[in-house]
This record gives structure tokens, sequence and C-alpha cells, in this order.
């Protein structure tokens, strides 16, 4: 079975309190969880939040109060929420808790704020109270990182929007000088129209340039040169000059000013930083809740024989613990008692359940499925495989080598230049007129302000990203793109890429007598009251057929992992099926009673009393588009290749269905990672299309990821790409866009190099007027705008697909 | 045209208050989550 997508989300882990959080996905016993509704109050409950009044527990979601001594700040987040009274509620229910200060609930990111004090009560007593409401509150170990870059948003935000209102403003007054005729402004007009800009333009520098300044003085300090450097250089001495004519225009530098030049300058460049900085916080903040998927708490055998509730932290190798079904396994483990199903597709790539018995090893992060089982712990914390995956993944993302921007490799010397020839050219002409050189200096430095240069590559990054936008691909960094266009090689995952998590009934085998159409009426019959996938798949092979309809069932009782059993009888007198209720099963072959046949694919038995009556055997259903998808990178001379962790057999199949022909199967995710090295190894550029957590350090690992949308929050937090819809030939549309940018970006490196070249000798010969220079200046990094601004409407290319 | 030596300085000392609505605005935490608001009114 494949529960990919029914992962409880990061923020939804498996907590000391909730009782059965994954009702979808326990097989058996459905009954008997619906009774132990979640939202229940129950003893069980109760006692597991005393796991919480630990010091070492709370430390992880509460921090002291600044203000009052002995008080703590506890962030949770609080499920079963529904609207604005529901806050109040809460709220009420908090503060009438002794010792409990402050509570705020936020109606709308279902987010609590609990102020206390140690000394009068423990989190036990007041998470009690939030339970005795009627809601579950889960610790939000995440919320101080969230606060942080909550703050760090707004105040990006805030640099912009000061930097976009004072150039709106400070353009108005420049726009006279610009277009009123010689004698048309009087020269007090034209100072208090420049004391206005100059006004609105400290803002500008003093705060929304900061980061800038700081970012360059640290590449000083460090004796590097970054784009910043000259940027803040450009700044200061643009400002310099500035001040200077409004408040000295008789001095050496003039009577001109750029106040207008200045704070456009300076929006640009924030409006960009300002994005990154909002697709960054989105990653982030999906990487964190995945980091907590492992559950906080877990019932560990005790010596006198019972259970205690201890915290996951606490746990040793050695430690017998019991989990129920639904629950997470915190630790690597062996099964000593009982026999389950667990799902460990997020770590193995495995689609369908394993059976687990005595003496069966489990892995942290996998999901118990059917029944309880006792597990001896082996490894914990950062021994567990769940662990090395996530590390796995992480020193993947941050070995990554830097991509190697063409707009830095050219800006670099590039920058070193003017400064040395802005430097050269004051020299030059100080001897014969101090302030004639120093406006051969301001106009060589202004007519090379690196705008140009620096927004080359991200505008026409940010236009190709929101194309990709409105097609249905986000783009997690904006670098990928420029290596997308590279990309020689695709590797694809293949359960939920190239197919669906779902199956298809693909062939129906019957005994004699008995139509296909009939068994799968009484199967589907009895399928519907099961949520396995192959009972799904059943129940959507047979629609809404009139056989289905007079087939009557009852009495039915699942087993997890094994079948589902039931009296079916049938209104209609089918051949070779009686009329009269009879017993019928459907699940394994061992479970119906009949000897299994050999075969690769998913099958599913149904038997009456008679014995076998059919068999079904399941394709996993391949994505409509994922034969063009493949064509398509094929004829654009891309190798394709198919990765997967199931079995040779149904990976050969595949292949063959979507026209690949170098597949790989049984692959572990170290496998995938030493194929994807290899290749690597030989100069391939390689993207790869995966999904689940067991595709995370392949896809740290490439140069190009893609994940798909429905995947988990891990995959998505570390790819490049992420296809939001179930589309596979955005990747191919993704490249060809790709291609499309980089060759944008060249001509617009082009362009800011050639007007570079022409302009830079003018000023420094001193040709060029400094108001000259600014208006080079806004043309050049406009018509790299502009042309960026292409990429946007690009239908022809995409149509193509 | 003698009104602008008074309309210019009241533009700018306009714009500082604008500014501080914005500032205002930003720290009651209304950009935040633009979308999130607009989806509310569906979801209740």
């Amino acid at each position: 079975m494949s529960s990919k997508r029914r992962m409880p989300s990061g923020n939804l882990r498996a907590m000391p309190i909730v009782s059965f959080p994954h009702l979808s996905v326990t097989n058996g016993n459905l009954l008997s969880a619906l009774n132990n509704s979640p939202l229940k109050p129950d003893d069980v409950g109760l006692n597991e939040l005393s796991v919480l009044d630990d010091p070492q527990e709370w430390s992880a979601f509460s921090r002291l109060d600044t203000h009052r001594a002995d008080c703590w700040e506890s962030n949770l987040q609080i499920e079963g929420m529904h609207c604005a009274a529901c806050a109040l509620t809460i709220e009420q229910a908090l503060l009438s808790v002794p010792g409990v200060i402050q509570a705020s609930v936020g109606a709308g990111s279902h987010r609590a704020r609990v102020v206390w004090s140690s000394a009068q009560v423990q989190p036990s007593g007041w998470m009690a109270a939030i339970q005795t409401a009627g809601y579950r509150a889960v610790p939000a170990n995440d919320a101080f990182a969230r606060e942080r870059r909550k703050s760090e948003s707004r105040k990006a935000l805030w640099r912009l929007a000061v930097a976009g209102l004072c150039m709106m403003q400070v353009m108005m007054y420049a726009y006279p000088a610009y277009v009123a005729a010689p004698g048309d402004l009087t020269a007090e007009m034209e100072q208090l129209l420049r004391w206005a800009s100059w006004v609105l333009t400290l803002p500008v520098i003093f705060f929304s340039c900061g980061p800038f300044f700081s970012s360059a003085m640290r590449d000083v300090l460090q004796r590097r040169i970054s784009m910043d450097l000259p940027v803040a250089l450009g700044m200061l001495i643009a400002f310099a000059v500035s001040t200077a004519g409004t408040f000295d225009p008789q001095g050496n530098f003039g009577r001109e000013v750029y106040f207008d030049s200045l704070t456009m300058f300076v929006f640009f460049l924030l409006a960009g930083r300002w994005l990154e900085l909002r697709l960054r916080n989105r990653t982030a903040g999906s990487l964190e809740a995945l980091m907590n998927r492992l559950p906080d708490s877990v019932a560990r055998l005790s010596r006198d024989g019972s259970y205690e509730r201890v915290s996951v932290r606490r746990l040793l190798a050695g430690d017998v613990i019991r989990i129920l079904p639904g629950e997470t396994f915190p630790a690597d483990g062996v099964v000593q008692e009982g026999e389950t199903m667990v799902d460990e597709s997020l770590l193995t790539g495995e689609s369908k359940p394993v059976s687990r018995g005595v003496n069966g090893n489990v892995i942290a992060g996998s999901h118990n499925l059917s029944t309880v089982v006792q597990v001896r712990v082996e490894r914990t914390g950062e021994a567990t495989r769940f662990a090395q995956i996530v590390s796995l993944m992480e020193s993947a993302s941050t070995t990554k080598p830097p991509l190697a921007r063409l707009a830095d490799r050219v800006a670099k010397p590039f920058l070193m230049g003017v400064l040395l020839a802005a430097g050269i050219s004051c020299a030059f002409w100080w001897a014969k007129d101090p302030g004639h050189a120093l406006m051969v200096a301001v106009a060589v430095l202004v007519v090379t302000c690196p705008c140009a240069l620096s927004l080359a590559t991200p505008a026409a990054m940010l236009a190709a990203a929101g194309t990709l936008a409105r097609k249905g691909v986000l783009v997690r960094r904006l670098e990928a793109l420029e290596m997308l266009a590279s990309v020689d090689t695709v590797m694809f995952d293949k359960t939920g890429t190239l197919t669906r998590d779902a199956m298809v009934l693909a062939v129906t085998k019957t005994r004699k007598g008995a139509s296909a159409t009939q068994a799968l009426a009484i199967a589907a019959s009895l399928a519907q009251y099961s949520l396995h996938p192959v009972s799904k798949a059943l129940v959507s092979a047979v629609g809404f057929s009139t056989e289905f309809s007079k087939c009557r069932v009852e009495g039915v009782a699942e087993i997890a992992g094994a079948g589902v059993s039931g009296r079916v009888w049938c209104d209609q007198n089918l051949s070779g099926v009686s009329e009269a209720p009879m017993q019928m099963r459907l699940g394994s072959a061992h479970f119906c009673g009949v000897k299994s046949a050999e075969s690769s694919d998913v099958q599913a038995y149904l038997s009456d009393e008679h014995g076998w009556l059919a068999t079904f055997e399941f394709f996993e259903d391949v994505r409509s588009d994922a034969r063009s998808t493949v064509l398509a990178l094929q004829r654009e001379g891309i190798s394709v290749h198919l990765l997967s962790g199931d079995s040779l057999n149904s990976a050969e199949r595949v292949a063959s269905q979507v026209g690949i022909d170098k597949f790989q199967g049984a692959c572990t995710p170290q496998a995938k990672l030493d194929f994807l090295h290899d290749s690597q190894r030989l100069g391939h550029k390689v993207a790869v299309v995966g999904d689940g957590l067991n595709d995370g350090p392949i896809l740290a690992g490439a140069h190009v990821s893609f994940a798909f949308g429905q995947a988990v929050p891990l995959a998505q937090a570390q790819a490049d790409f992420v296809v939001l819809g179930s589309q596979l030939n955005s990747v191919a549309n993704a490249l060809l866009l790709a291609r499309r940018t980089l060759r944008v970006v060249r001509q617009n490196l082009w362009w800011a190099a050639i007007y570079n070249a022409v302009c830079v000798p003018l000023a420094v010969v001193g040709w060029l007027p400094a108001w000259l220079a600014g208006l080079g200046m806004a043309i050049s990094s406009l018509v790299v705008v502009l042309n960026a601004l292409r990429l946007s409407n690009n239908e022809t290319s995409m149509e193509k697909m | 045209m003698d009104i602008l030596y008074l309309l210019i300085p009241l533009s700018v000392i306009l714009v500082f208050f604008i500014l501080g609505g914005l500032w205002w605005a930003i720290n009651r935490g209304q950009f935040d989550d633009i979308e999130a608001e607009g989806e509310r009114i569906l979801k209740e």
C-alpha cells in the first residue's frame, strides 16, 4: 500500500496527546479506532501529558520570559479549531488555570502562546485544560524559528516600502529638471526641489541601503570583492556627490544631483532581494516541519511490566517500547511481540506496506499500520536510519558545488577595472582641475553603476520563474534555472513520478462459468469497505455497473494486511455464483485459501465457499503524458534514465511503457546516489525527478531536482523545482524555458558589457557629462529588464510541446 | 506658482505620513500572509 499522501504533515505529528491520528492507515479495527475519538480527552491522553513536565522537554518549545522572573513562554499548535470563537474558548480555558499569566490564540494561524509561571503550574496542567475544552495541543518546536523568519521578512518588506515610496516622490521632484526649458525653473525652485529630494533620499540611504553597506563592509574586512561592494560604493559616492551638489552648488562637485537614479537603483535591488527572501522562507518552513516528524514521546515497558510514557530523547538501546497502530516508530529496533504491517515508503521507496513479524527490523520514521507491537530499541537519535537520511540530505545540499554565476565571473574583474579606471581618470585630471577630475570620476562610477550587470541574471531568472509558476512549476532556487539549461541527463523515479500512487486493475482471471464483470462486482462490493489501495482500485474499476448495484453485503470484516471477508449475495442470478448469501473472501492468496500464482504484479484473490473464484492483477497507473515527456526530452538530446526502489520487473515494465531504455530496479537510496555520482563524474549534468523522502539525498545531490507537489514536504523543500499539478510534461517545458532563459541572460550580459565598453572610455576621457551618465545607466537597466520580460510571453515554445 | 514653495515641503511631510501608515500596517502583520486572509472567508 502506498501511503505517501497519507503521511501526517509536519505540524500534525504523532504527539503525546494524540491517540489515533492516522485513522486512515489503520487497516483493521476501524470501529474500535473510531470509538477512541482523538478529540475525546481520555485517561491515556492525560498521562501522556506528564511527559511534558520534564524541563528538558518543555525547553524545546518554551523559553524564559524576559520580563518576569520564573516565567516561561510556550508556543503550541492547536488542532481541532474551527473559528474565532474557538480561540476565545481556548484562551479562557487557559487563563482559568492558576499560574497561567497570559494566553493568546491566533484564530488564523491556529497557534497559541502561553506565558506561565513554573513555580505555580506545570505544562501538563494547562495542556490538560486545553484538552478538557475539547481541543488538542501540540508543542510547536519550530515557533521561534518562524518568529525570526517573520520579523526578517517584515523588515525586508519595510525597507522595500521605504525605498519604493521615496523613489516615487524623488522622481516627481526630478521630473521638472528634465523637462524644463532653460530659464523655466527659477534657481530657488530648483534648489527647493533638490532639498526635497535630499530629505527623501536620507531614509533610503540610511535605512533601506543598510544591508548593502553592512555586507560591503564585511567583504572589505574579509578582503573579498562582491557585487555589494561596488553597489555600496556607487550609492555612497552618488549620494555624496548629490549632497554636495545640493548644499554647495559652487563647489568642486558641481551642480548635478542623482537622487532619482540612486533611489530607483536601490528600489530595484531591494525588490529582487525581497522576492528571494520570500522564496527562501517558504523552503525553510517546510524543512523544519519535517525534521519534527518523529514522535516526541513513546510508551516504554518499565521493570514492573507496566508502560510509562517517556520522551523519545530518553530512549536507550535495549528499551522495550509499545507502538500502537497509526503511530510512527521513534527509533530503529527489532519486533519482540506481535506482527504488523509497516509503511516504509518514505524511507525505502517501497510503495507497498511490508510485513514485520517477531525479529523483524523496523526503522524510525516508518509507520505502524495494523496492530500493536512491542519493539526492542536498537538505535536511537542520530544513529537511526531516519537521522542518517536527513543528514545525508543536509550534507548533500551543503556540498552542492556553488554555481559559478556568469554574472559574477564577468562582474568581478570588470568591477575591479572600473574602480581602477575611476581612480586613474580622477588622478589624471586632478592636476589640471580638481572639480573636473571629480566629475569625471563620478561619471565613470555612475555610468558603470553595476545595475545592468547585477540585474542581467536575476531579472531574466525572475521572469522565467514567474512564467513557470503560471504553468504550475515552482522554482525554489533561481540559479537552478541556469543549471537546468545545461542538463544532458534526466533520471526519473518511478512511483509517484512516472506513475501515479494509485493502482489500476489490469487483468481479471476467473474460474470457469463465472464472468469477469460478475467477479469484479462481488469483489468491489467487499472492497468498498476497505481503504487499501487495491480495494480502491477495484472500486474505481467497477464504477457503477448494474451488477455492482445488485450485490448485497453483510458481516464485513477486514483482517489487516490479509483481506476482507463478508457474506455476499446478488439479486440477479449470476451464472456460476449461487444466489444465496455466501461467505466470500477477498485478499491475499493465503487469506483466500488458494495457491498463489507467480507474478511480479500486485495480485488480489476472490474466493467463495467452493474455493477460488477470481484473480485480479494490478498495474501501477502510468501517467498519461509520461511517454510524450520522455520523447520530448529525448528529442532535445537528453538521455533519460529510470531509477526505482521497486523490483526490477516492475521497473522494466514501466520503462518499456514510457519508452525509456535505461532503467534500474531495486535501488536503495545509497545505490541511487552512487549511480548519480558515477554519472556526474563522467561529466554529465543530471536532473532528477522524484517525490519521496527516499529521493531526498539524490534530489539534493543532483545538479537540478524536480519534485512532484503531492510529495512529502521534505522533498519539496530540497528540490529546485516543484511541480504542482500532475503534468509530467512540465519537466520538459521547464527545461525548454531554462534554455531560453540562459540565452536571454547571455544577451543581457553582452548588452551590459557592450554598453560599458562604449560608455566607460567616453566617461574616462571626460566626454560624458554626469547627467548623461545617469540617463545611460537607467536606460541600460531598462533594456535588461525589458529583454528579460520577453520570457514572460513564451506561449510559442510551450505550445510546441 | 509661489504656492509650490508651500506644496513641495508639504509633499515631503506627506510622504513621511504615508510611510508611518505603511509601518503600522506592516508591523500589524497585514502583509505577512496575503493569500490566507482572502481564503479564510471561504473556509468559515
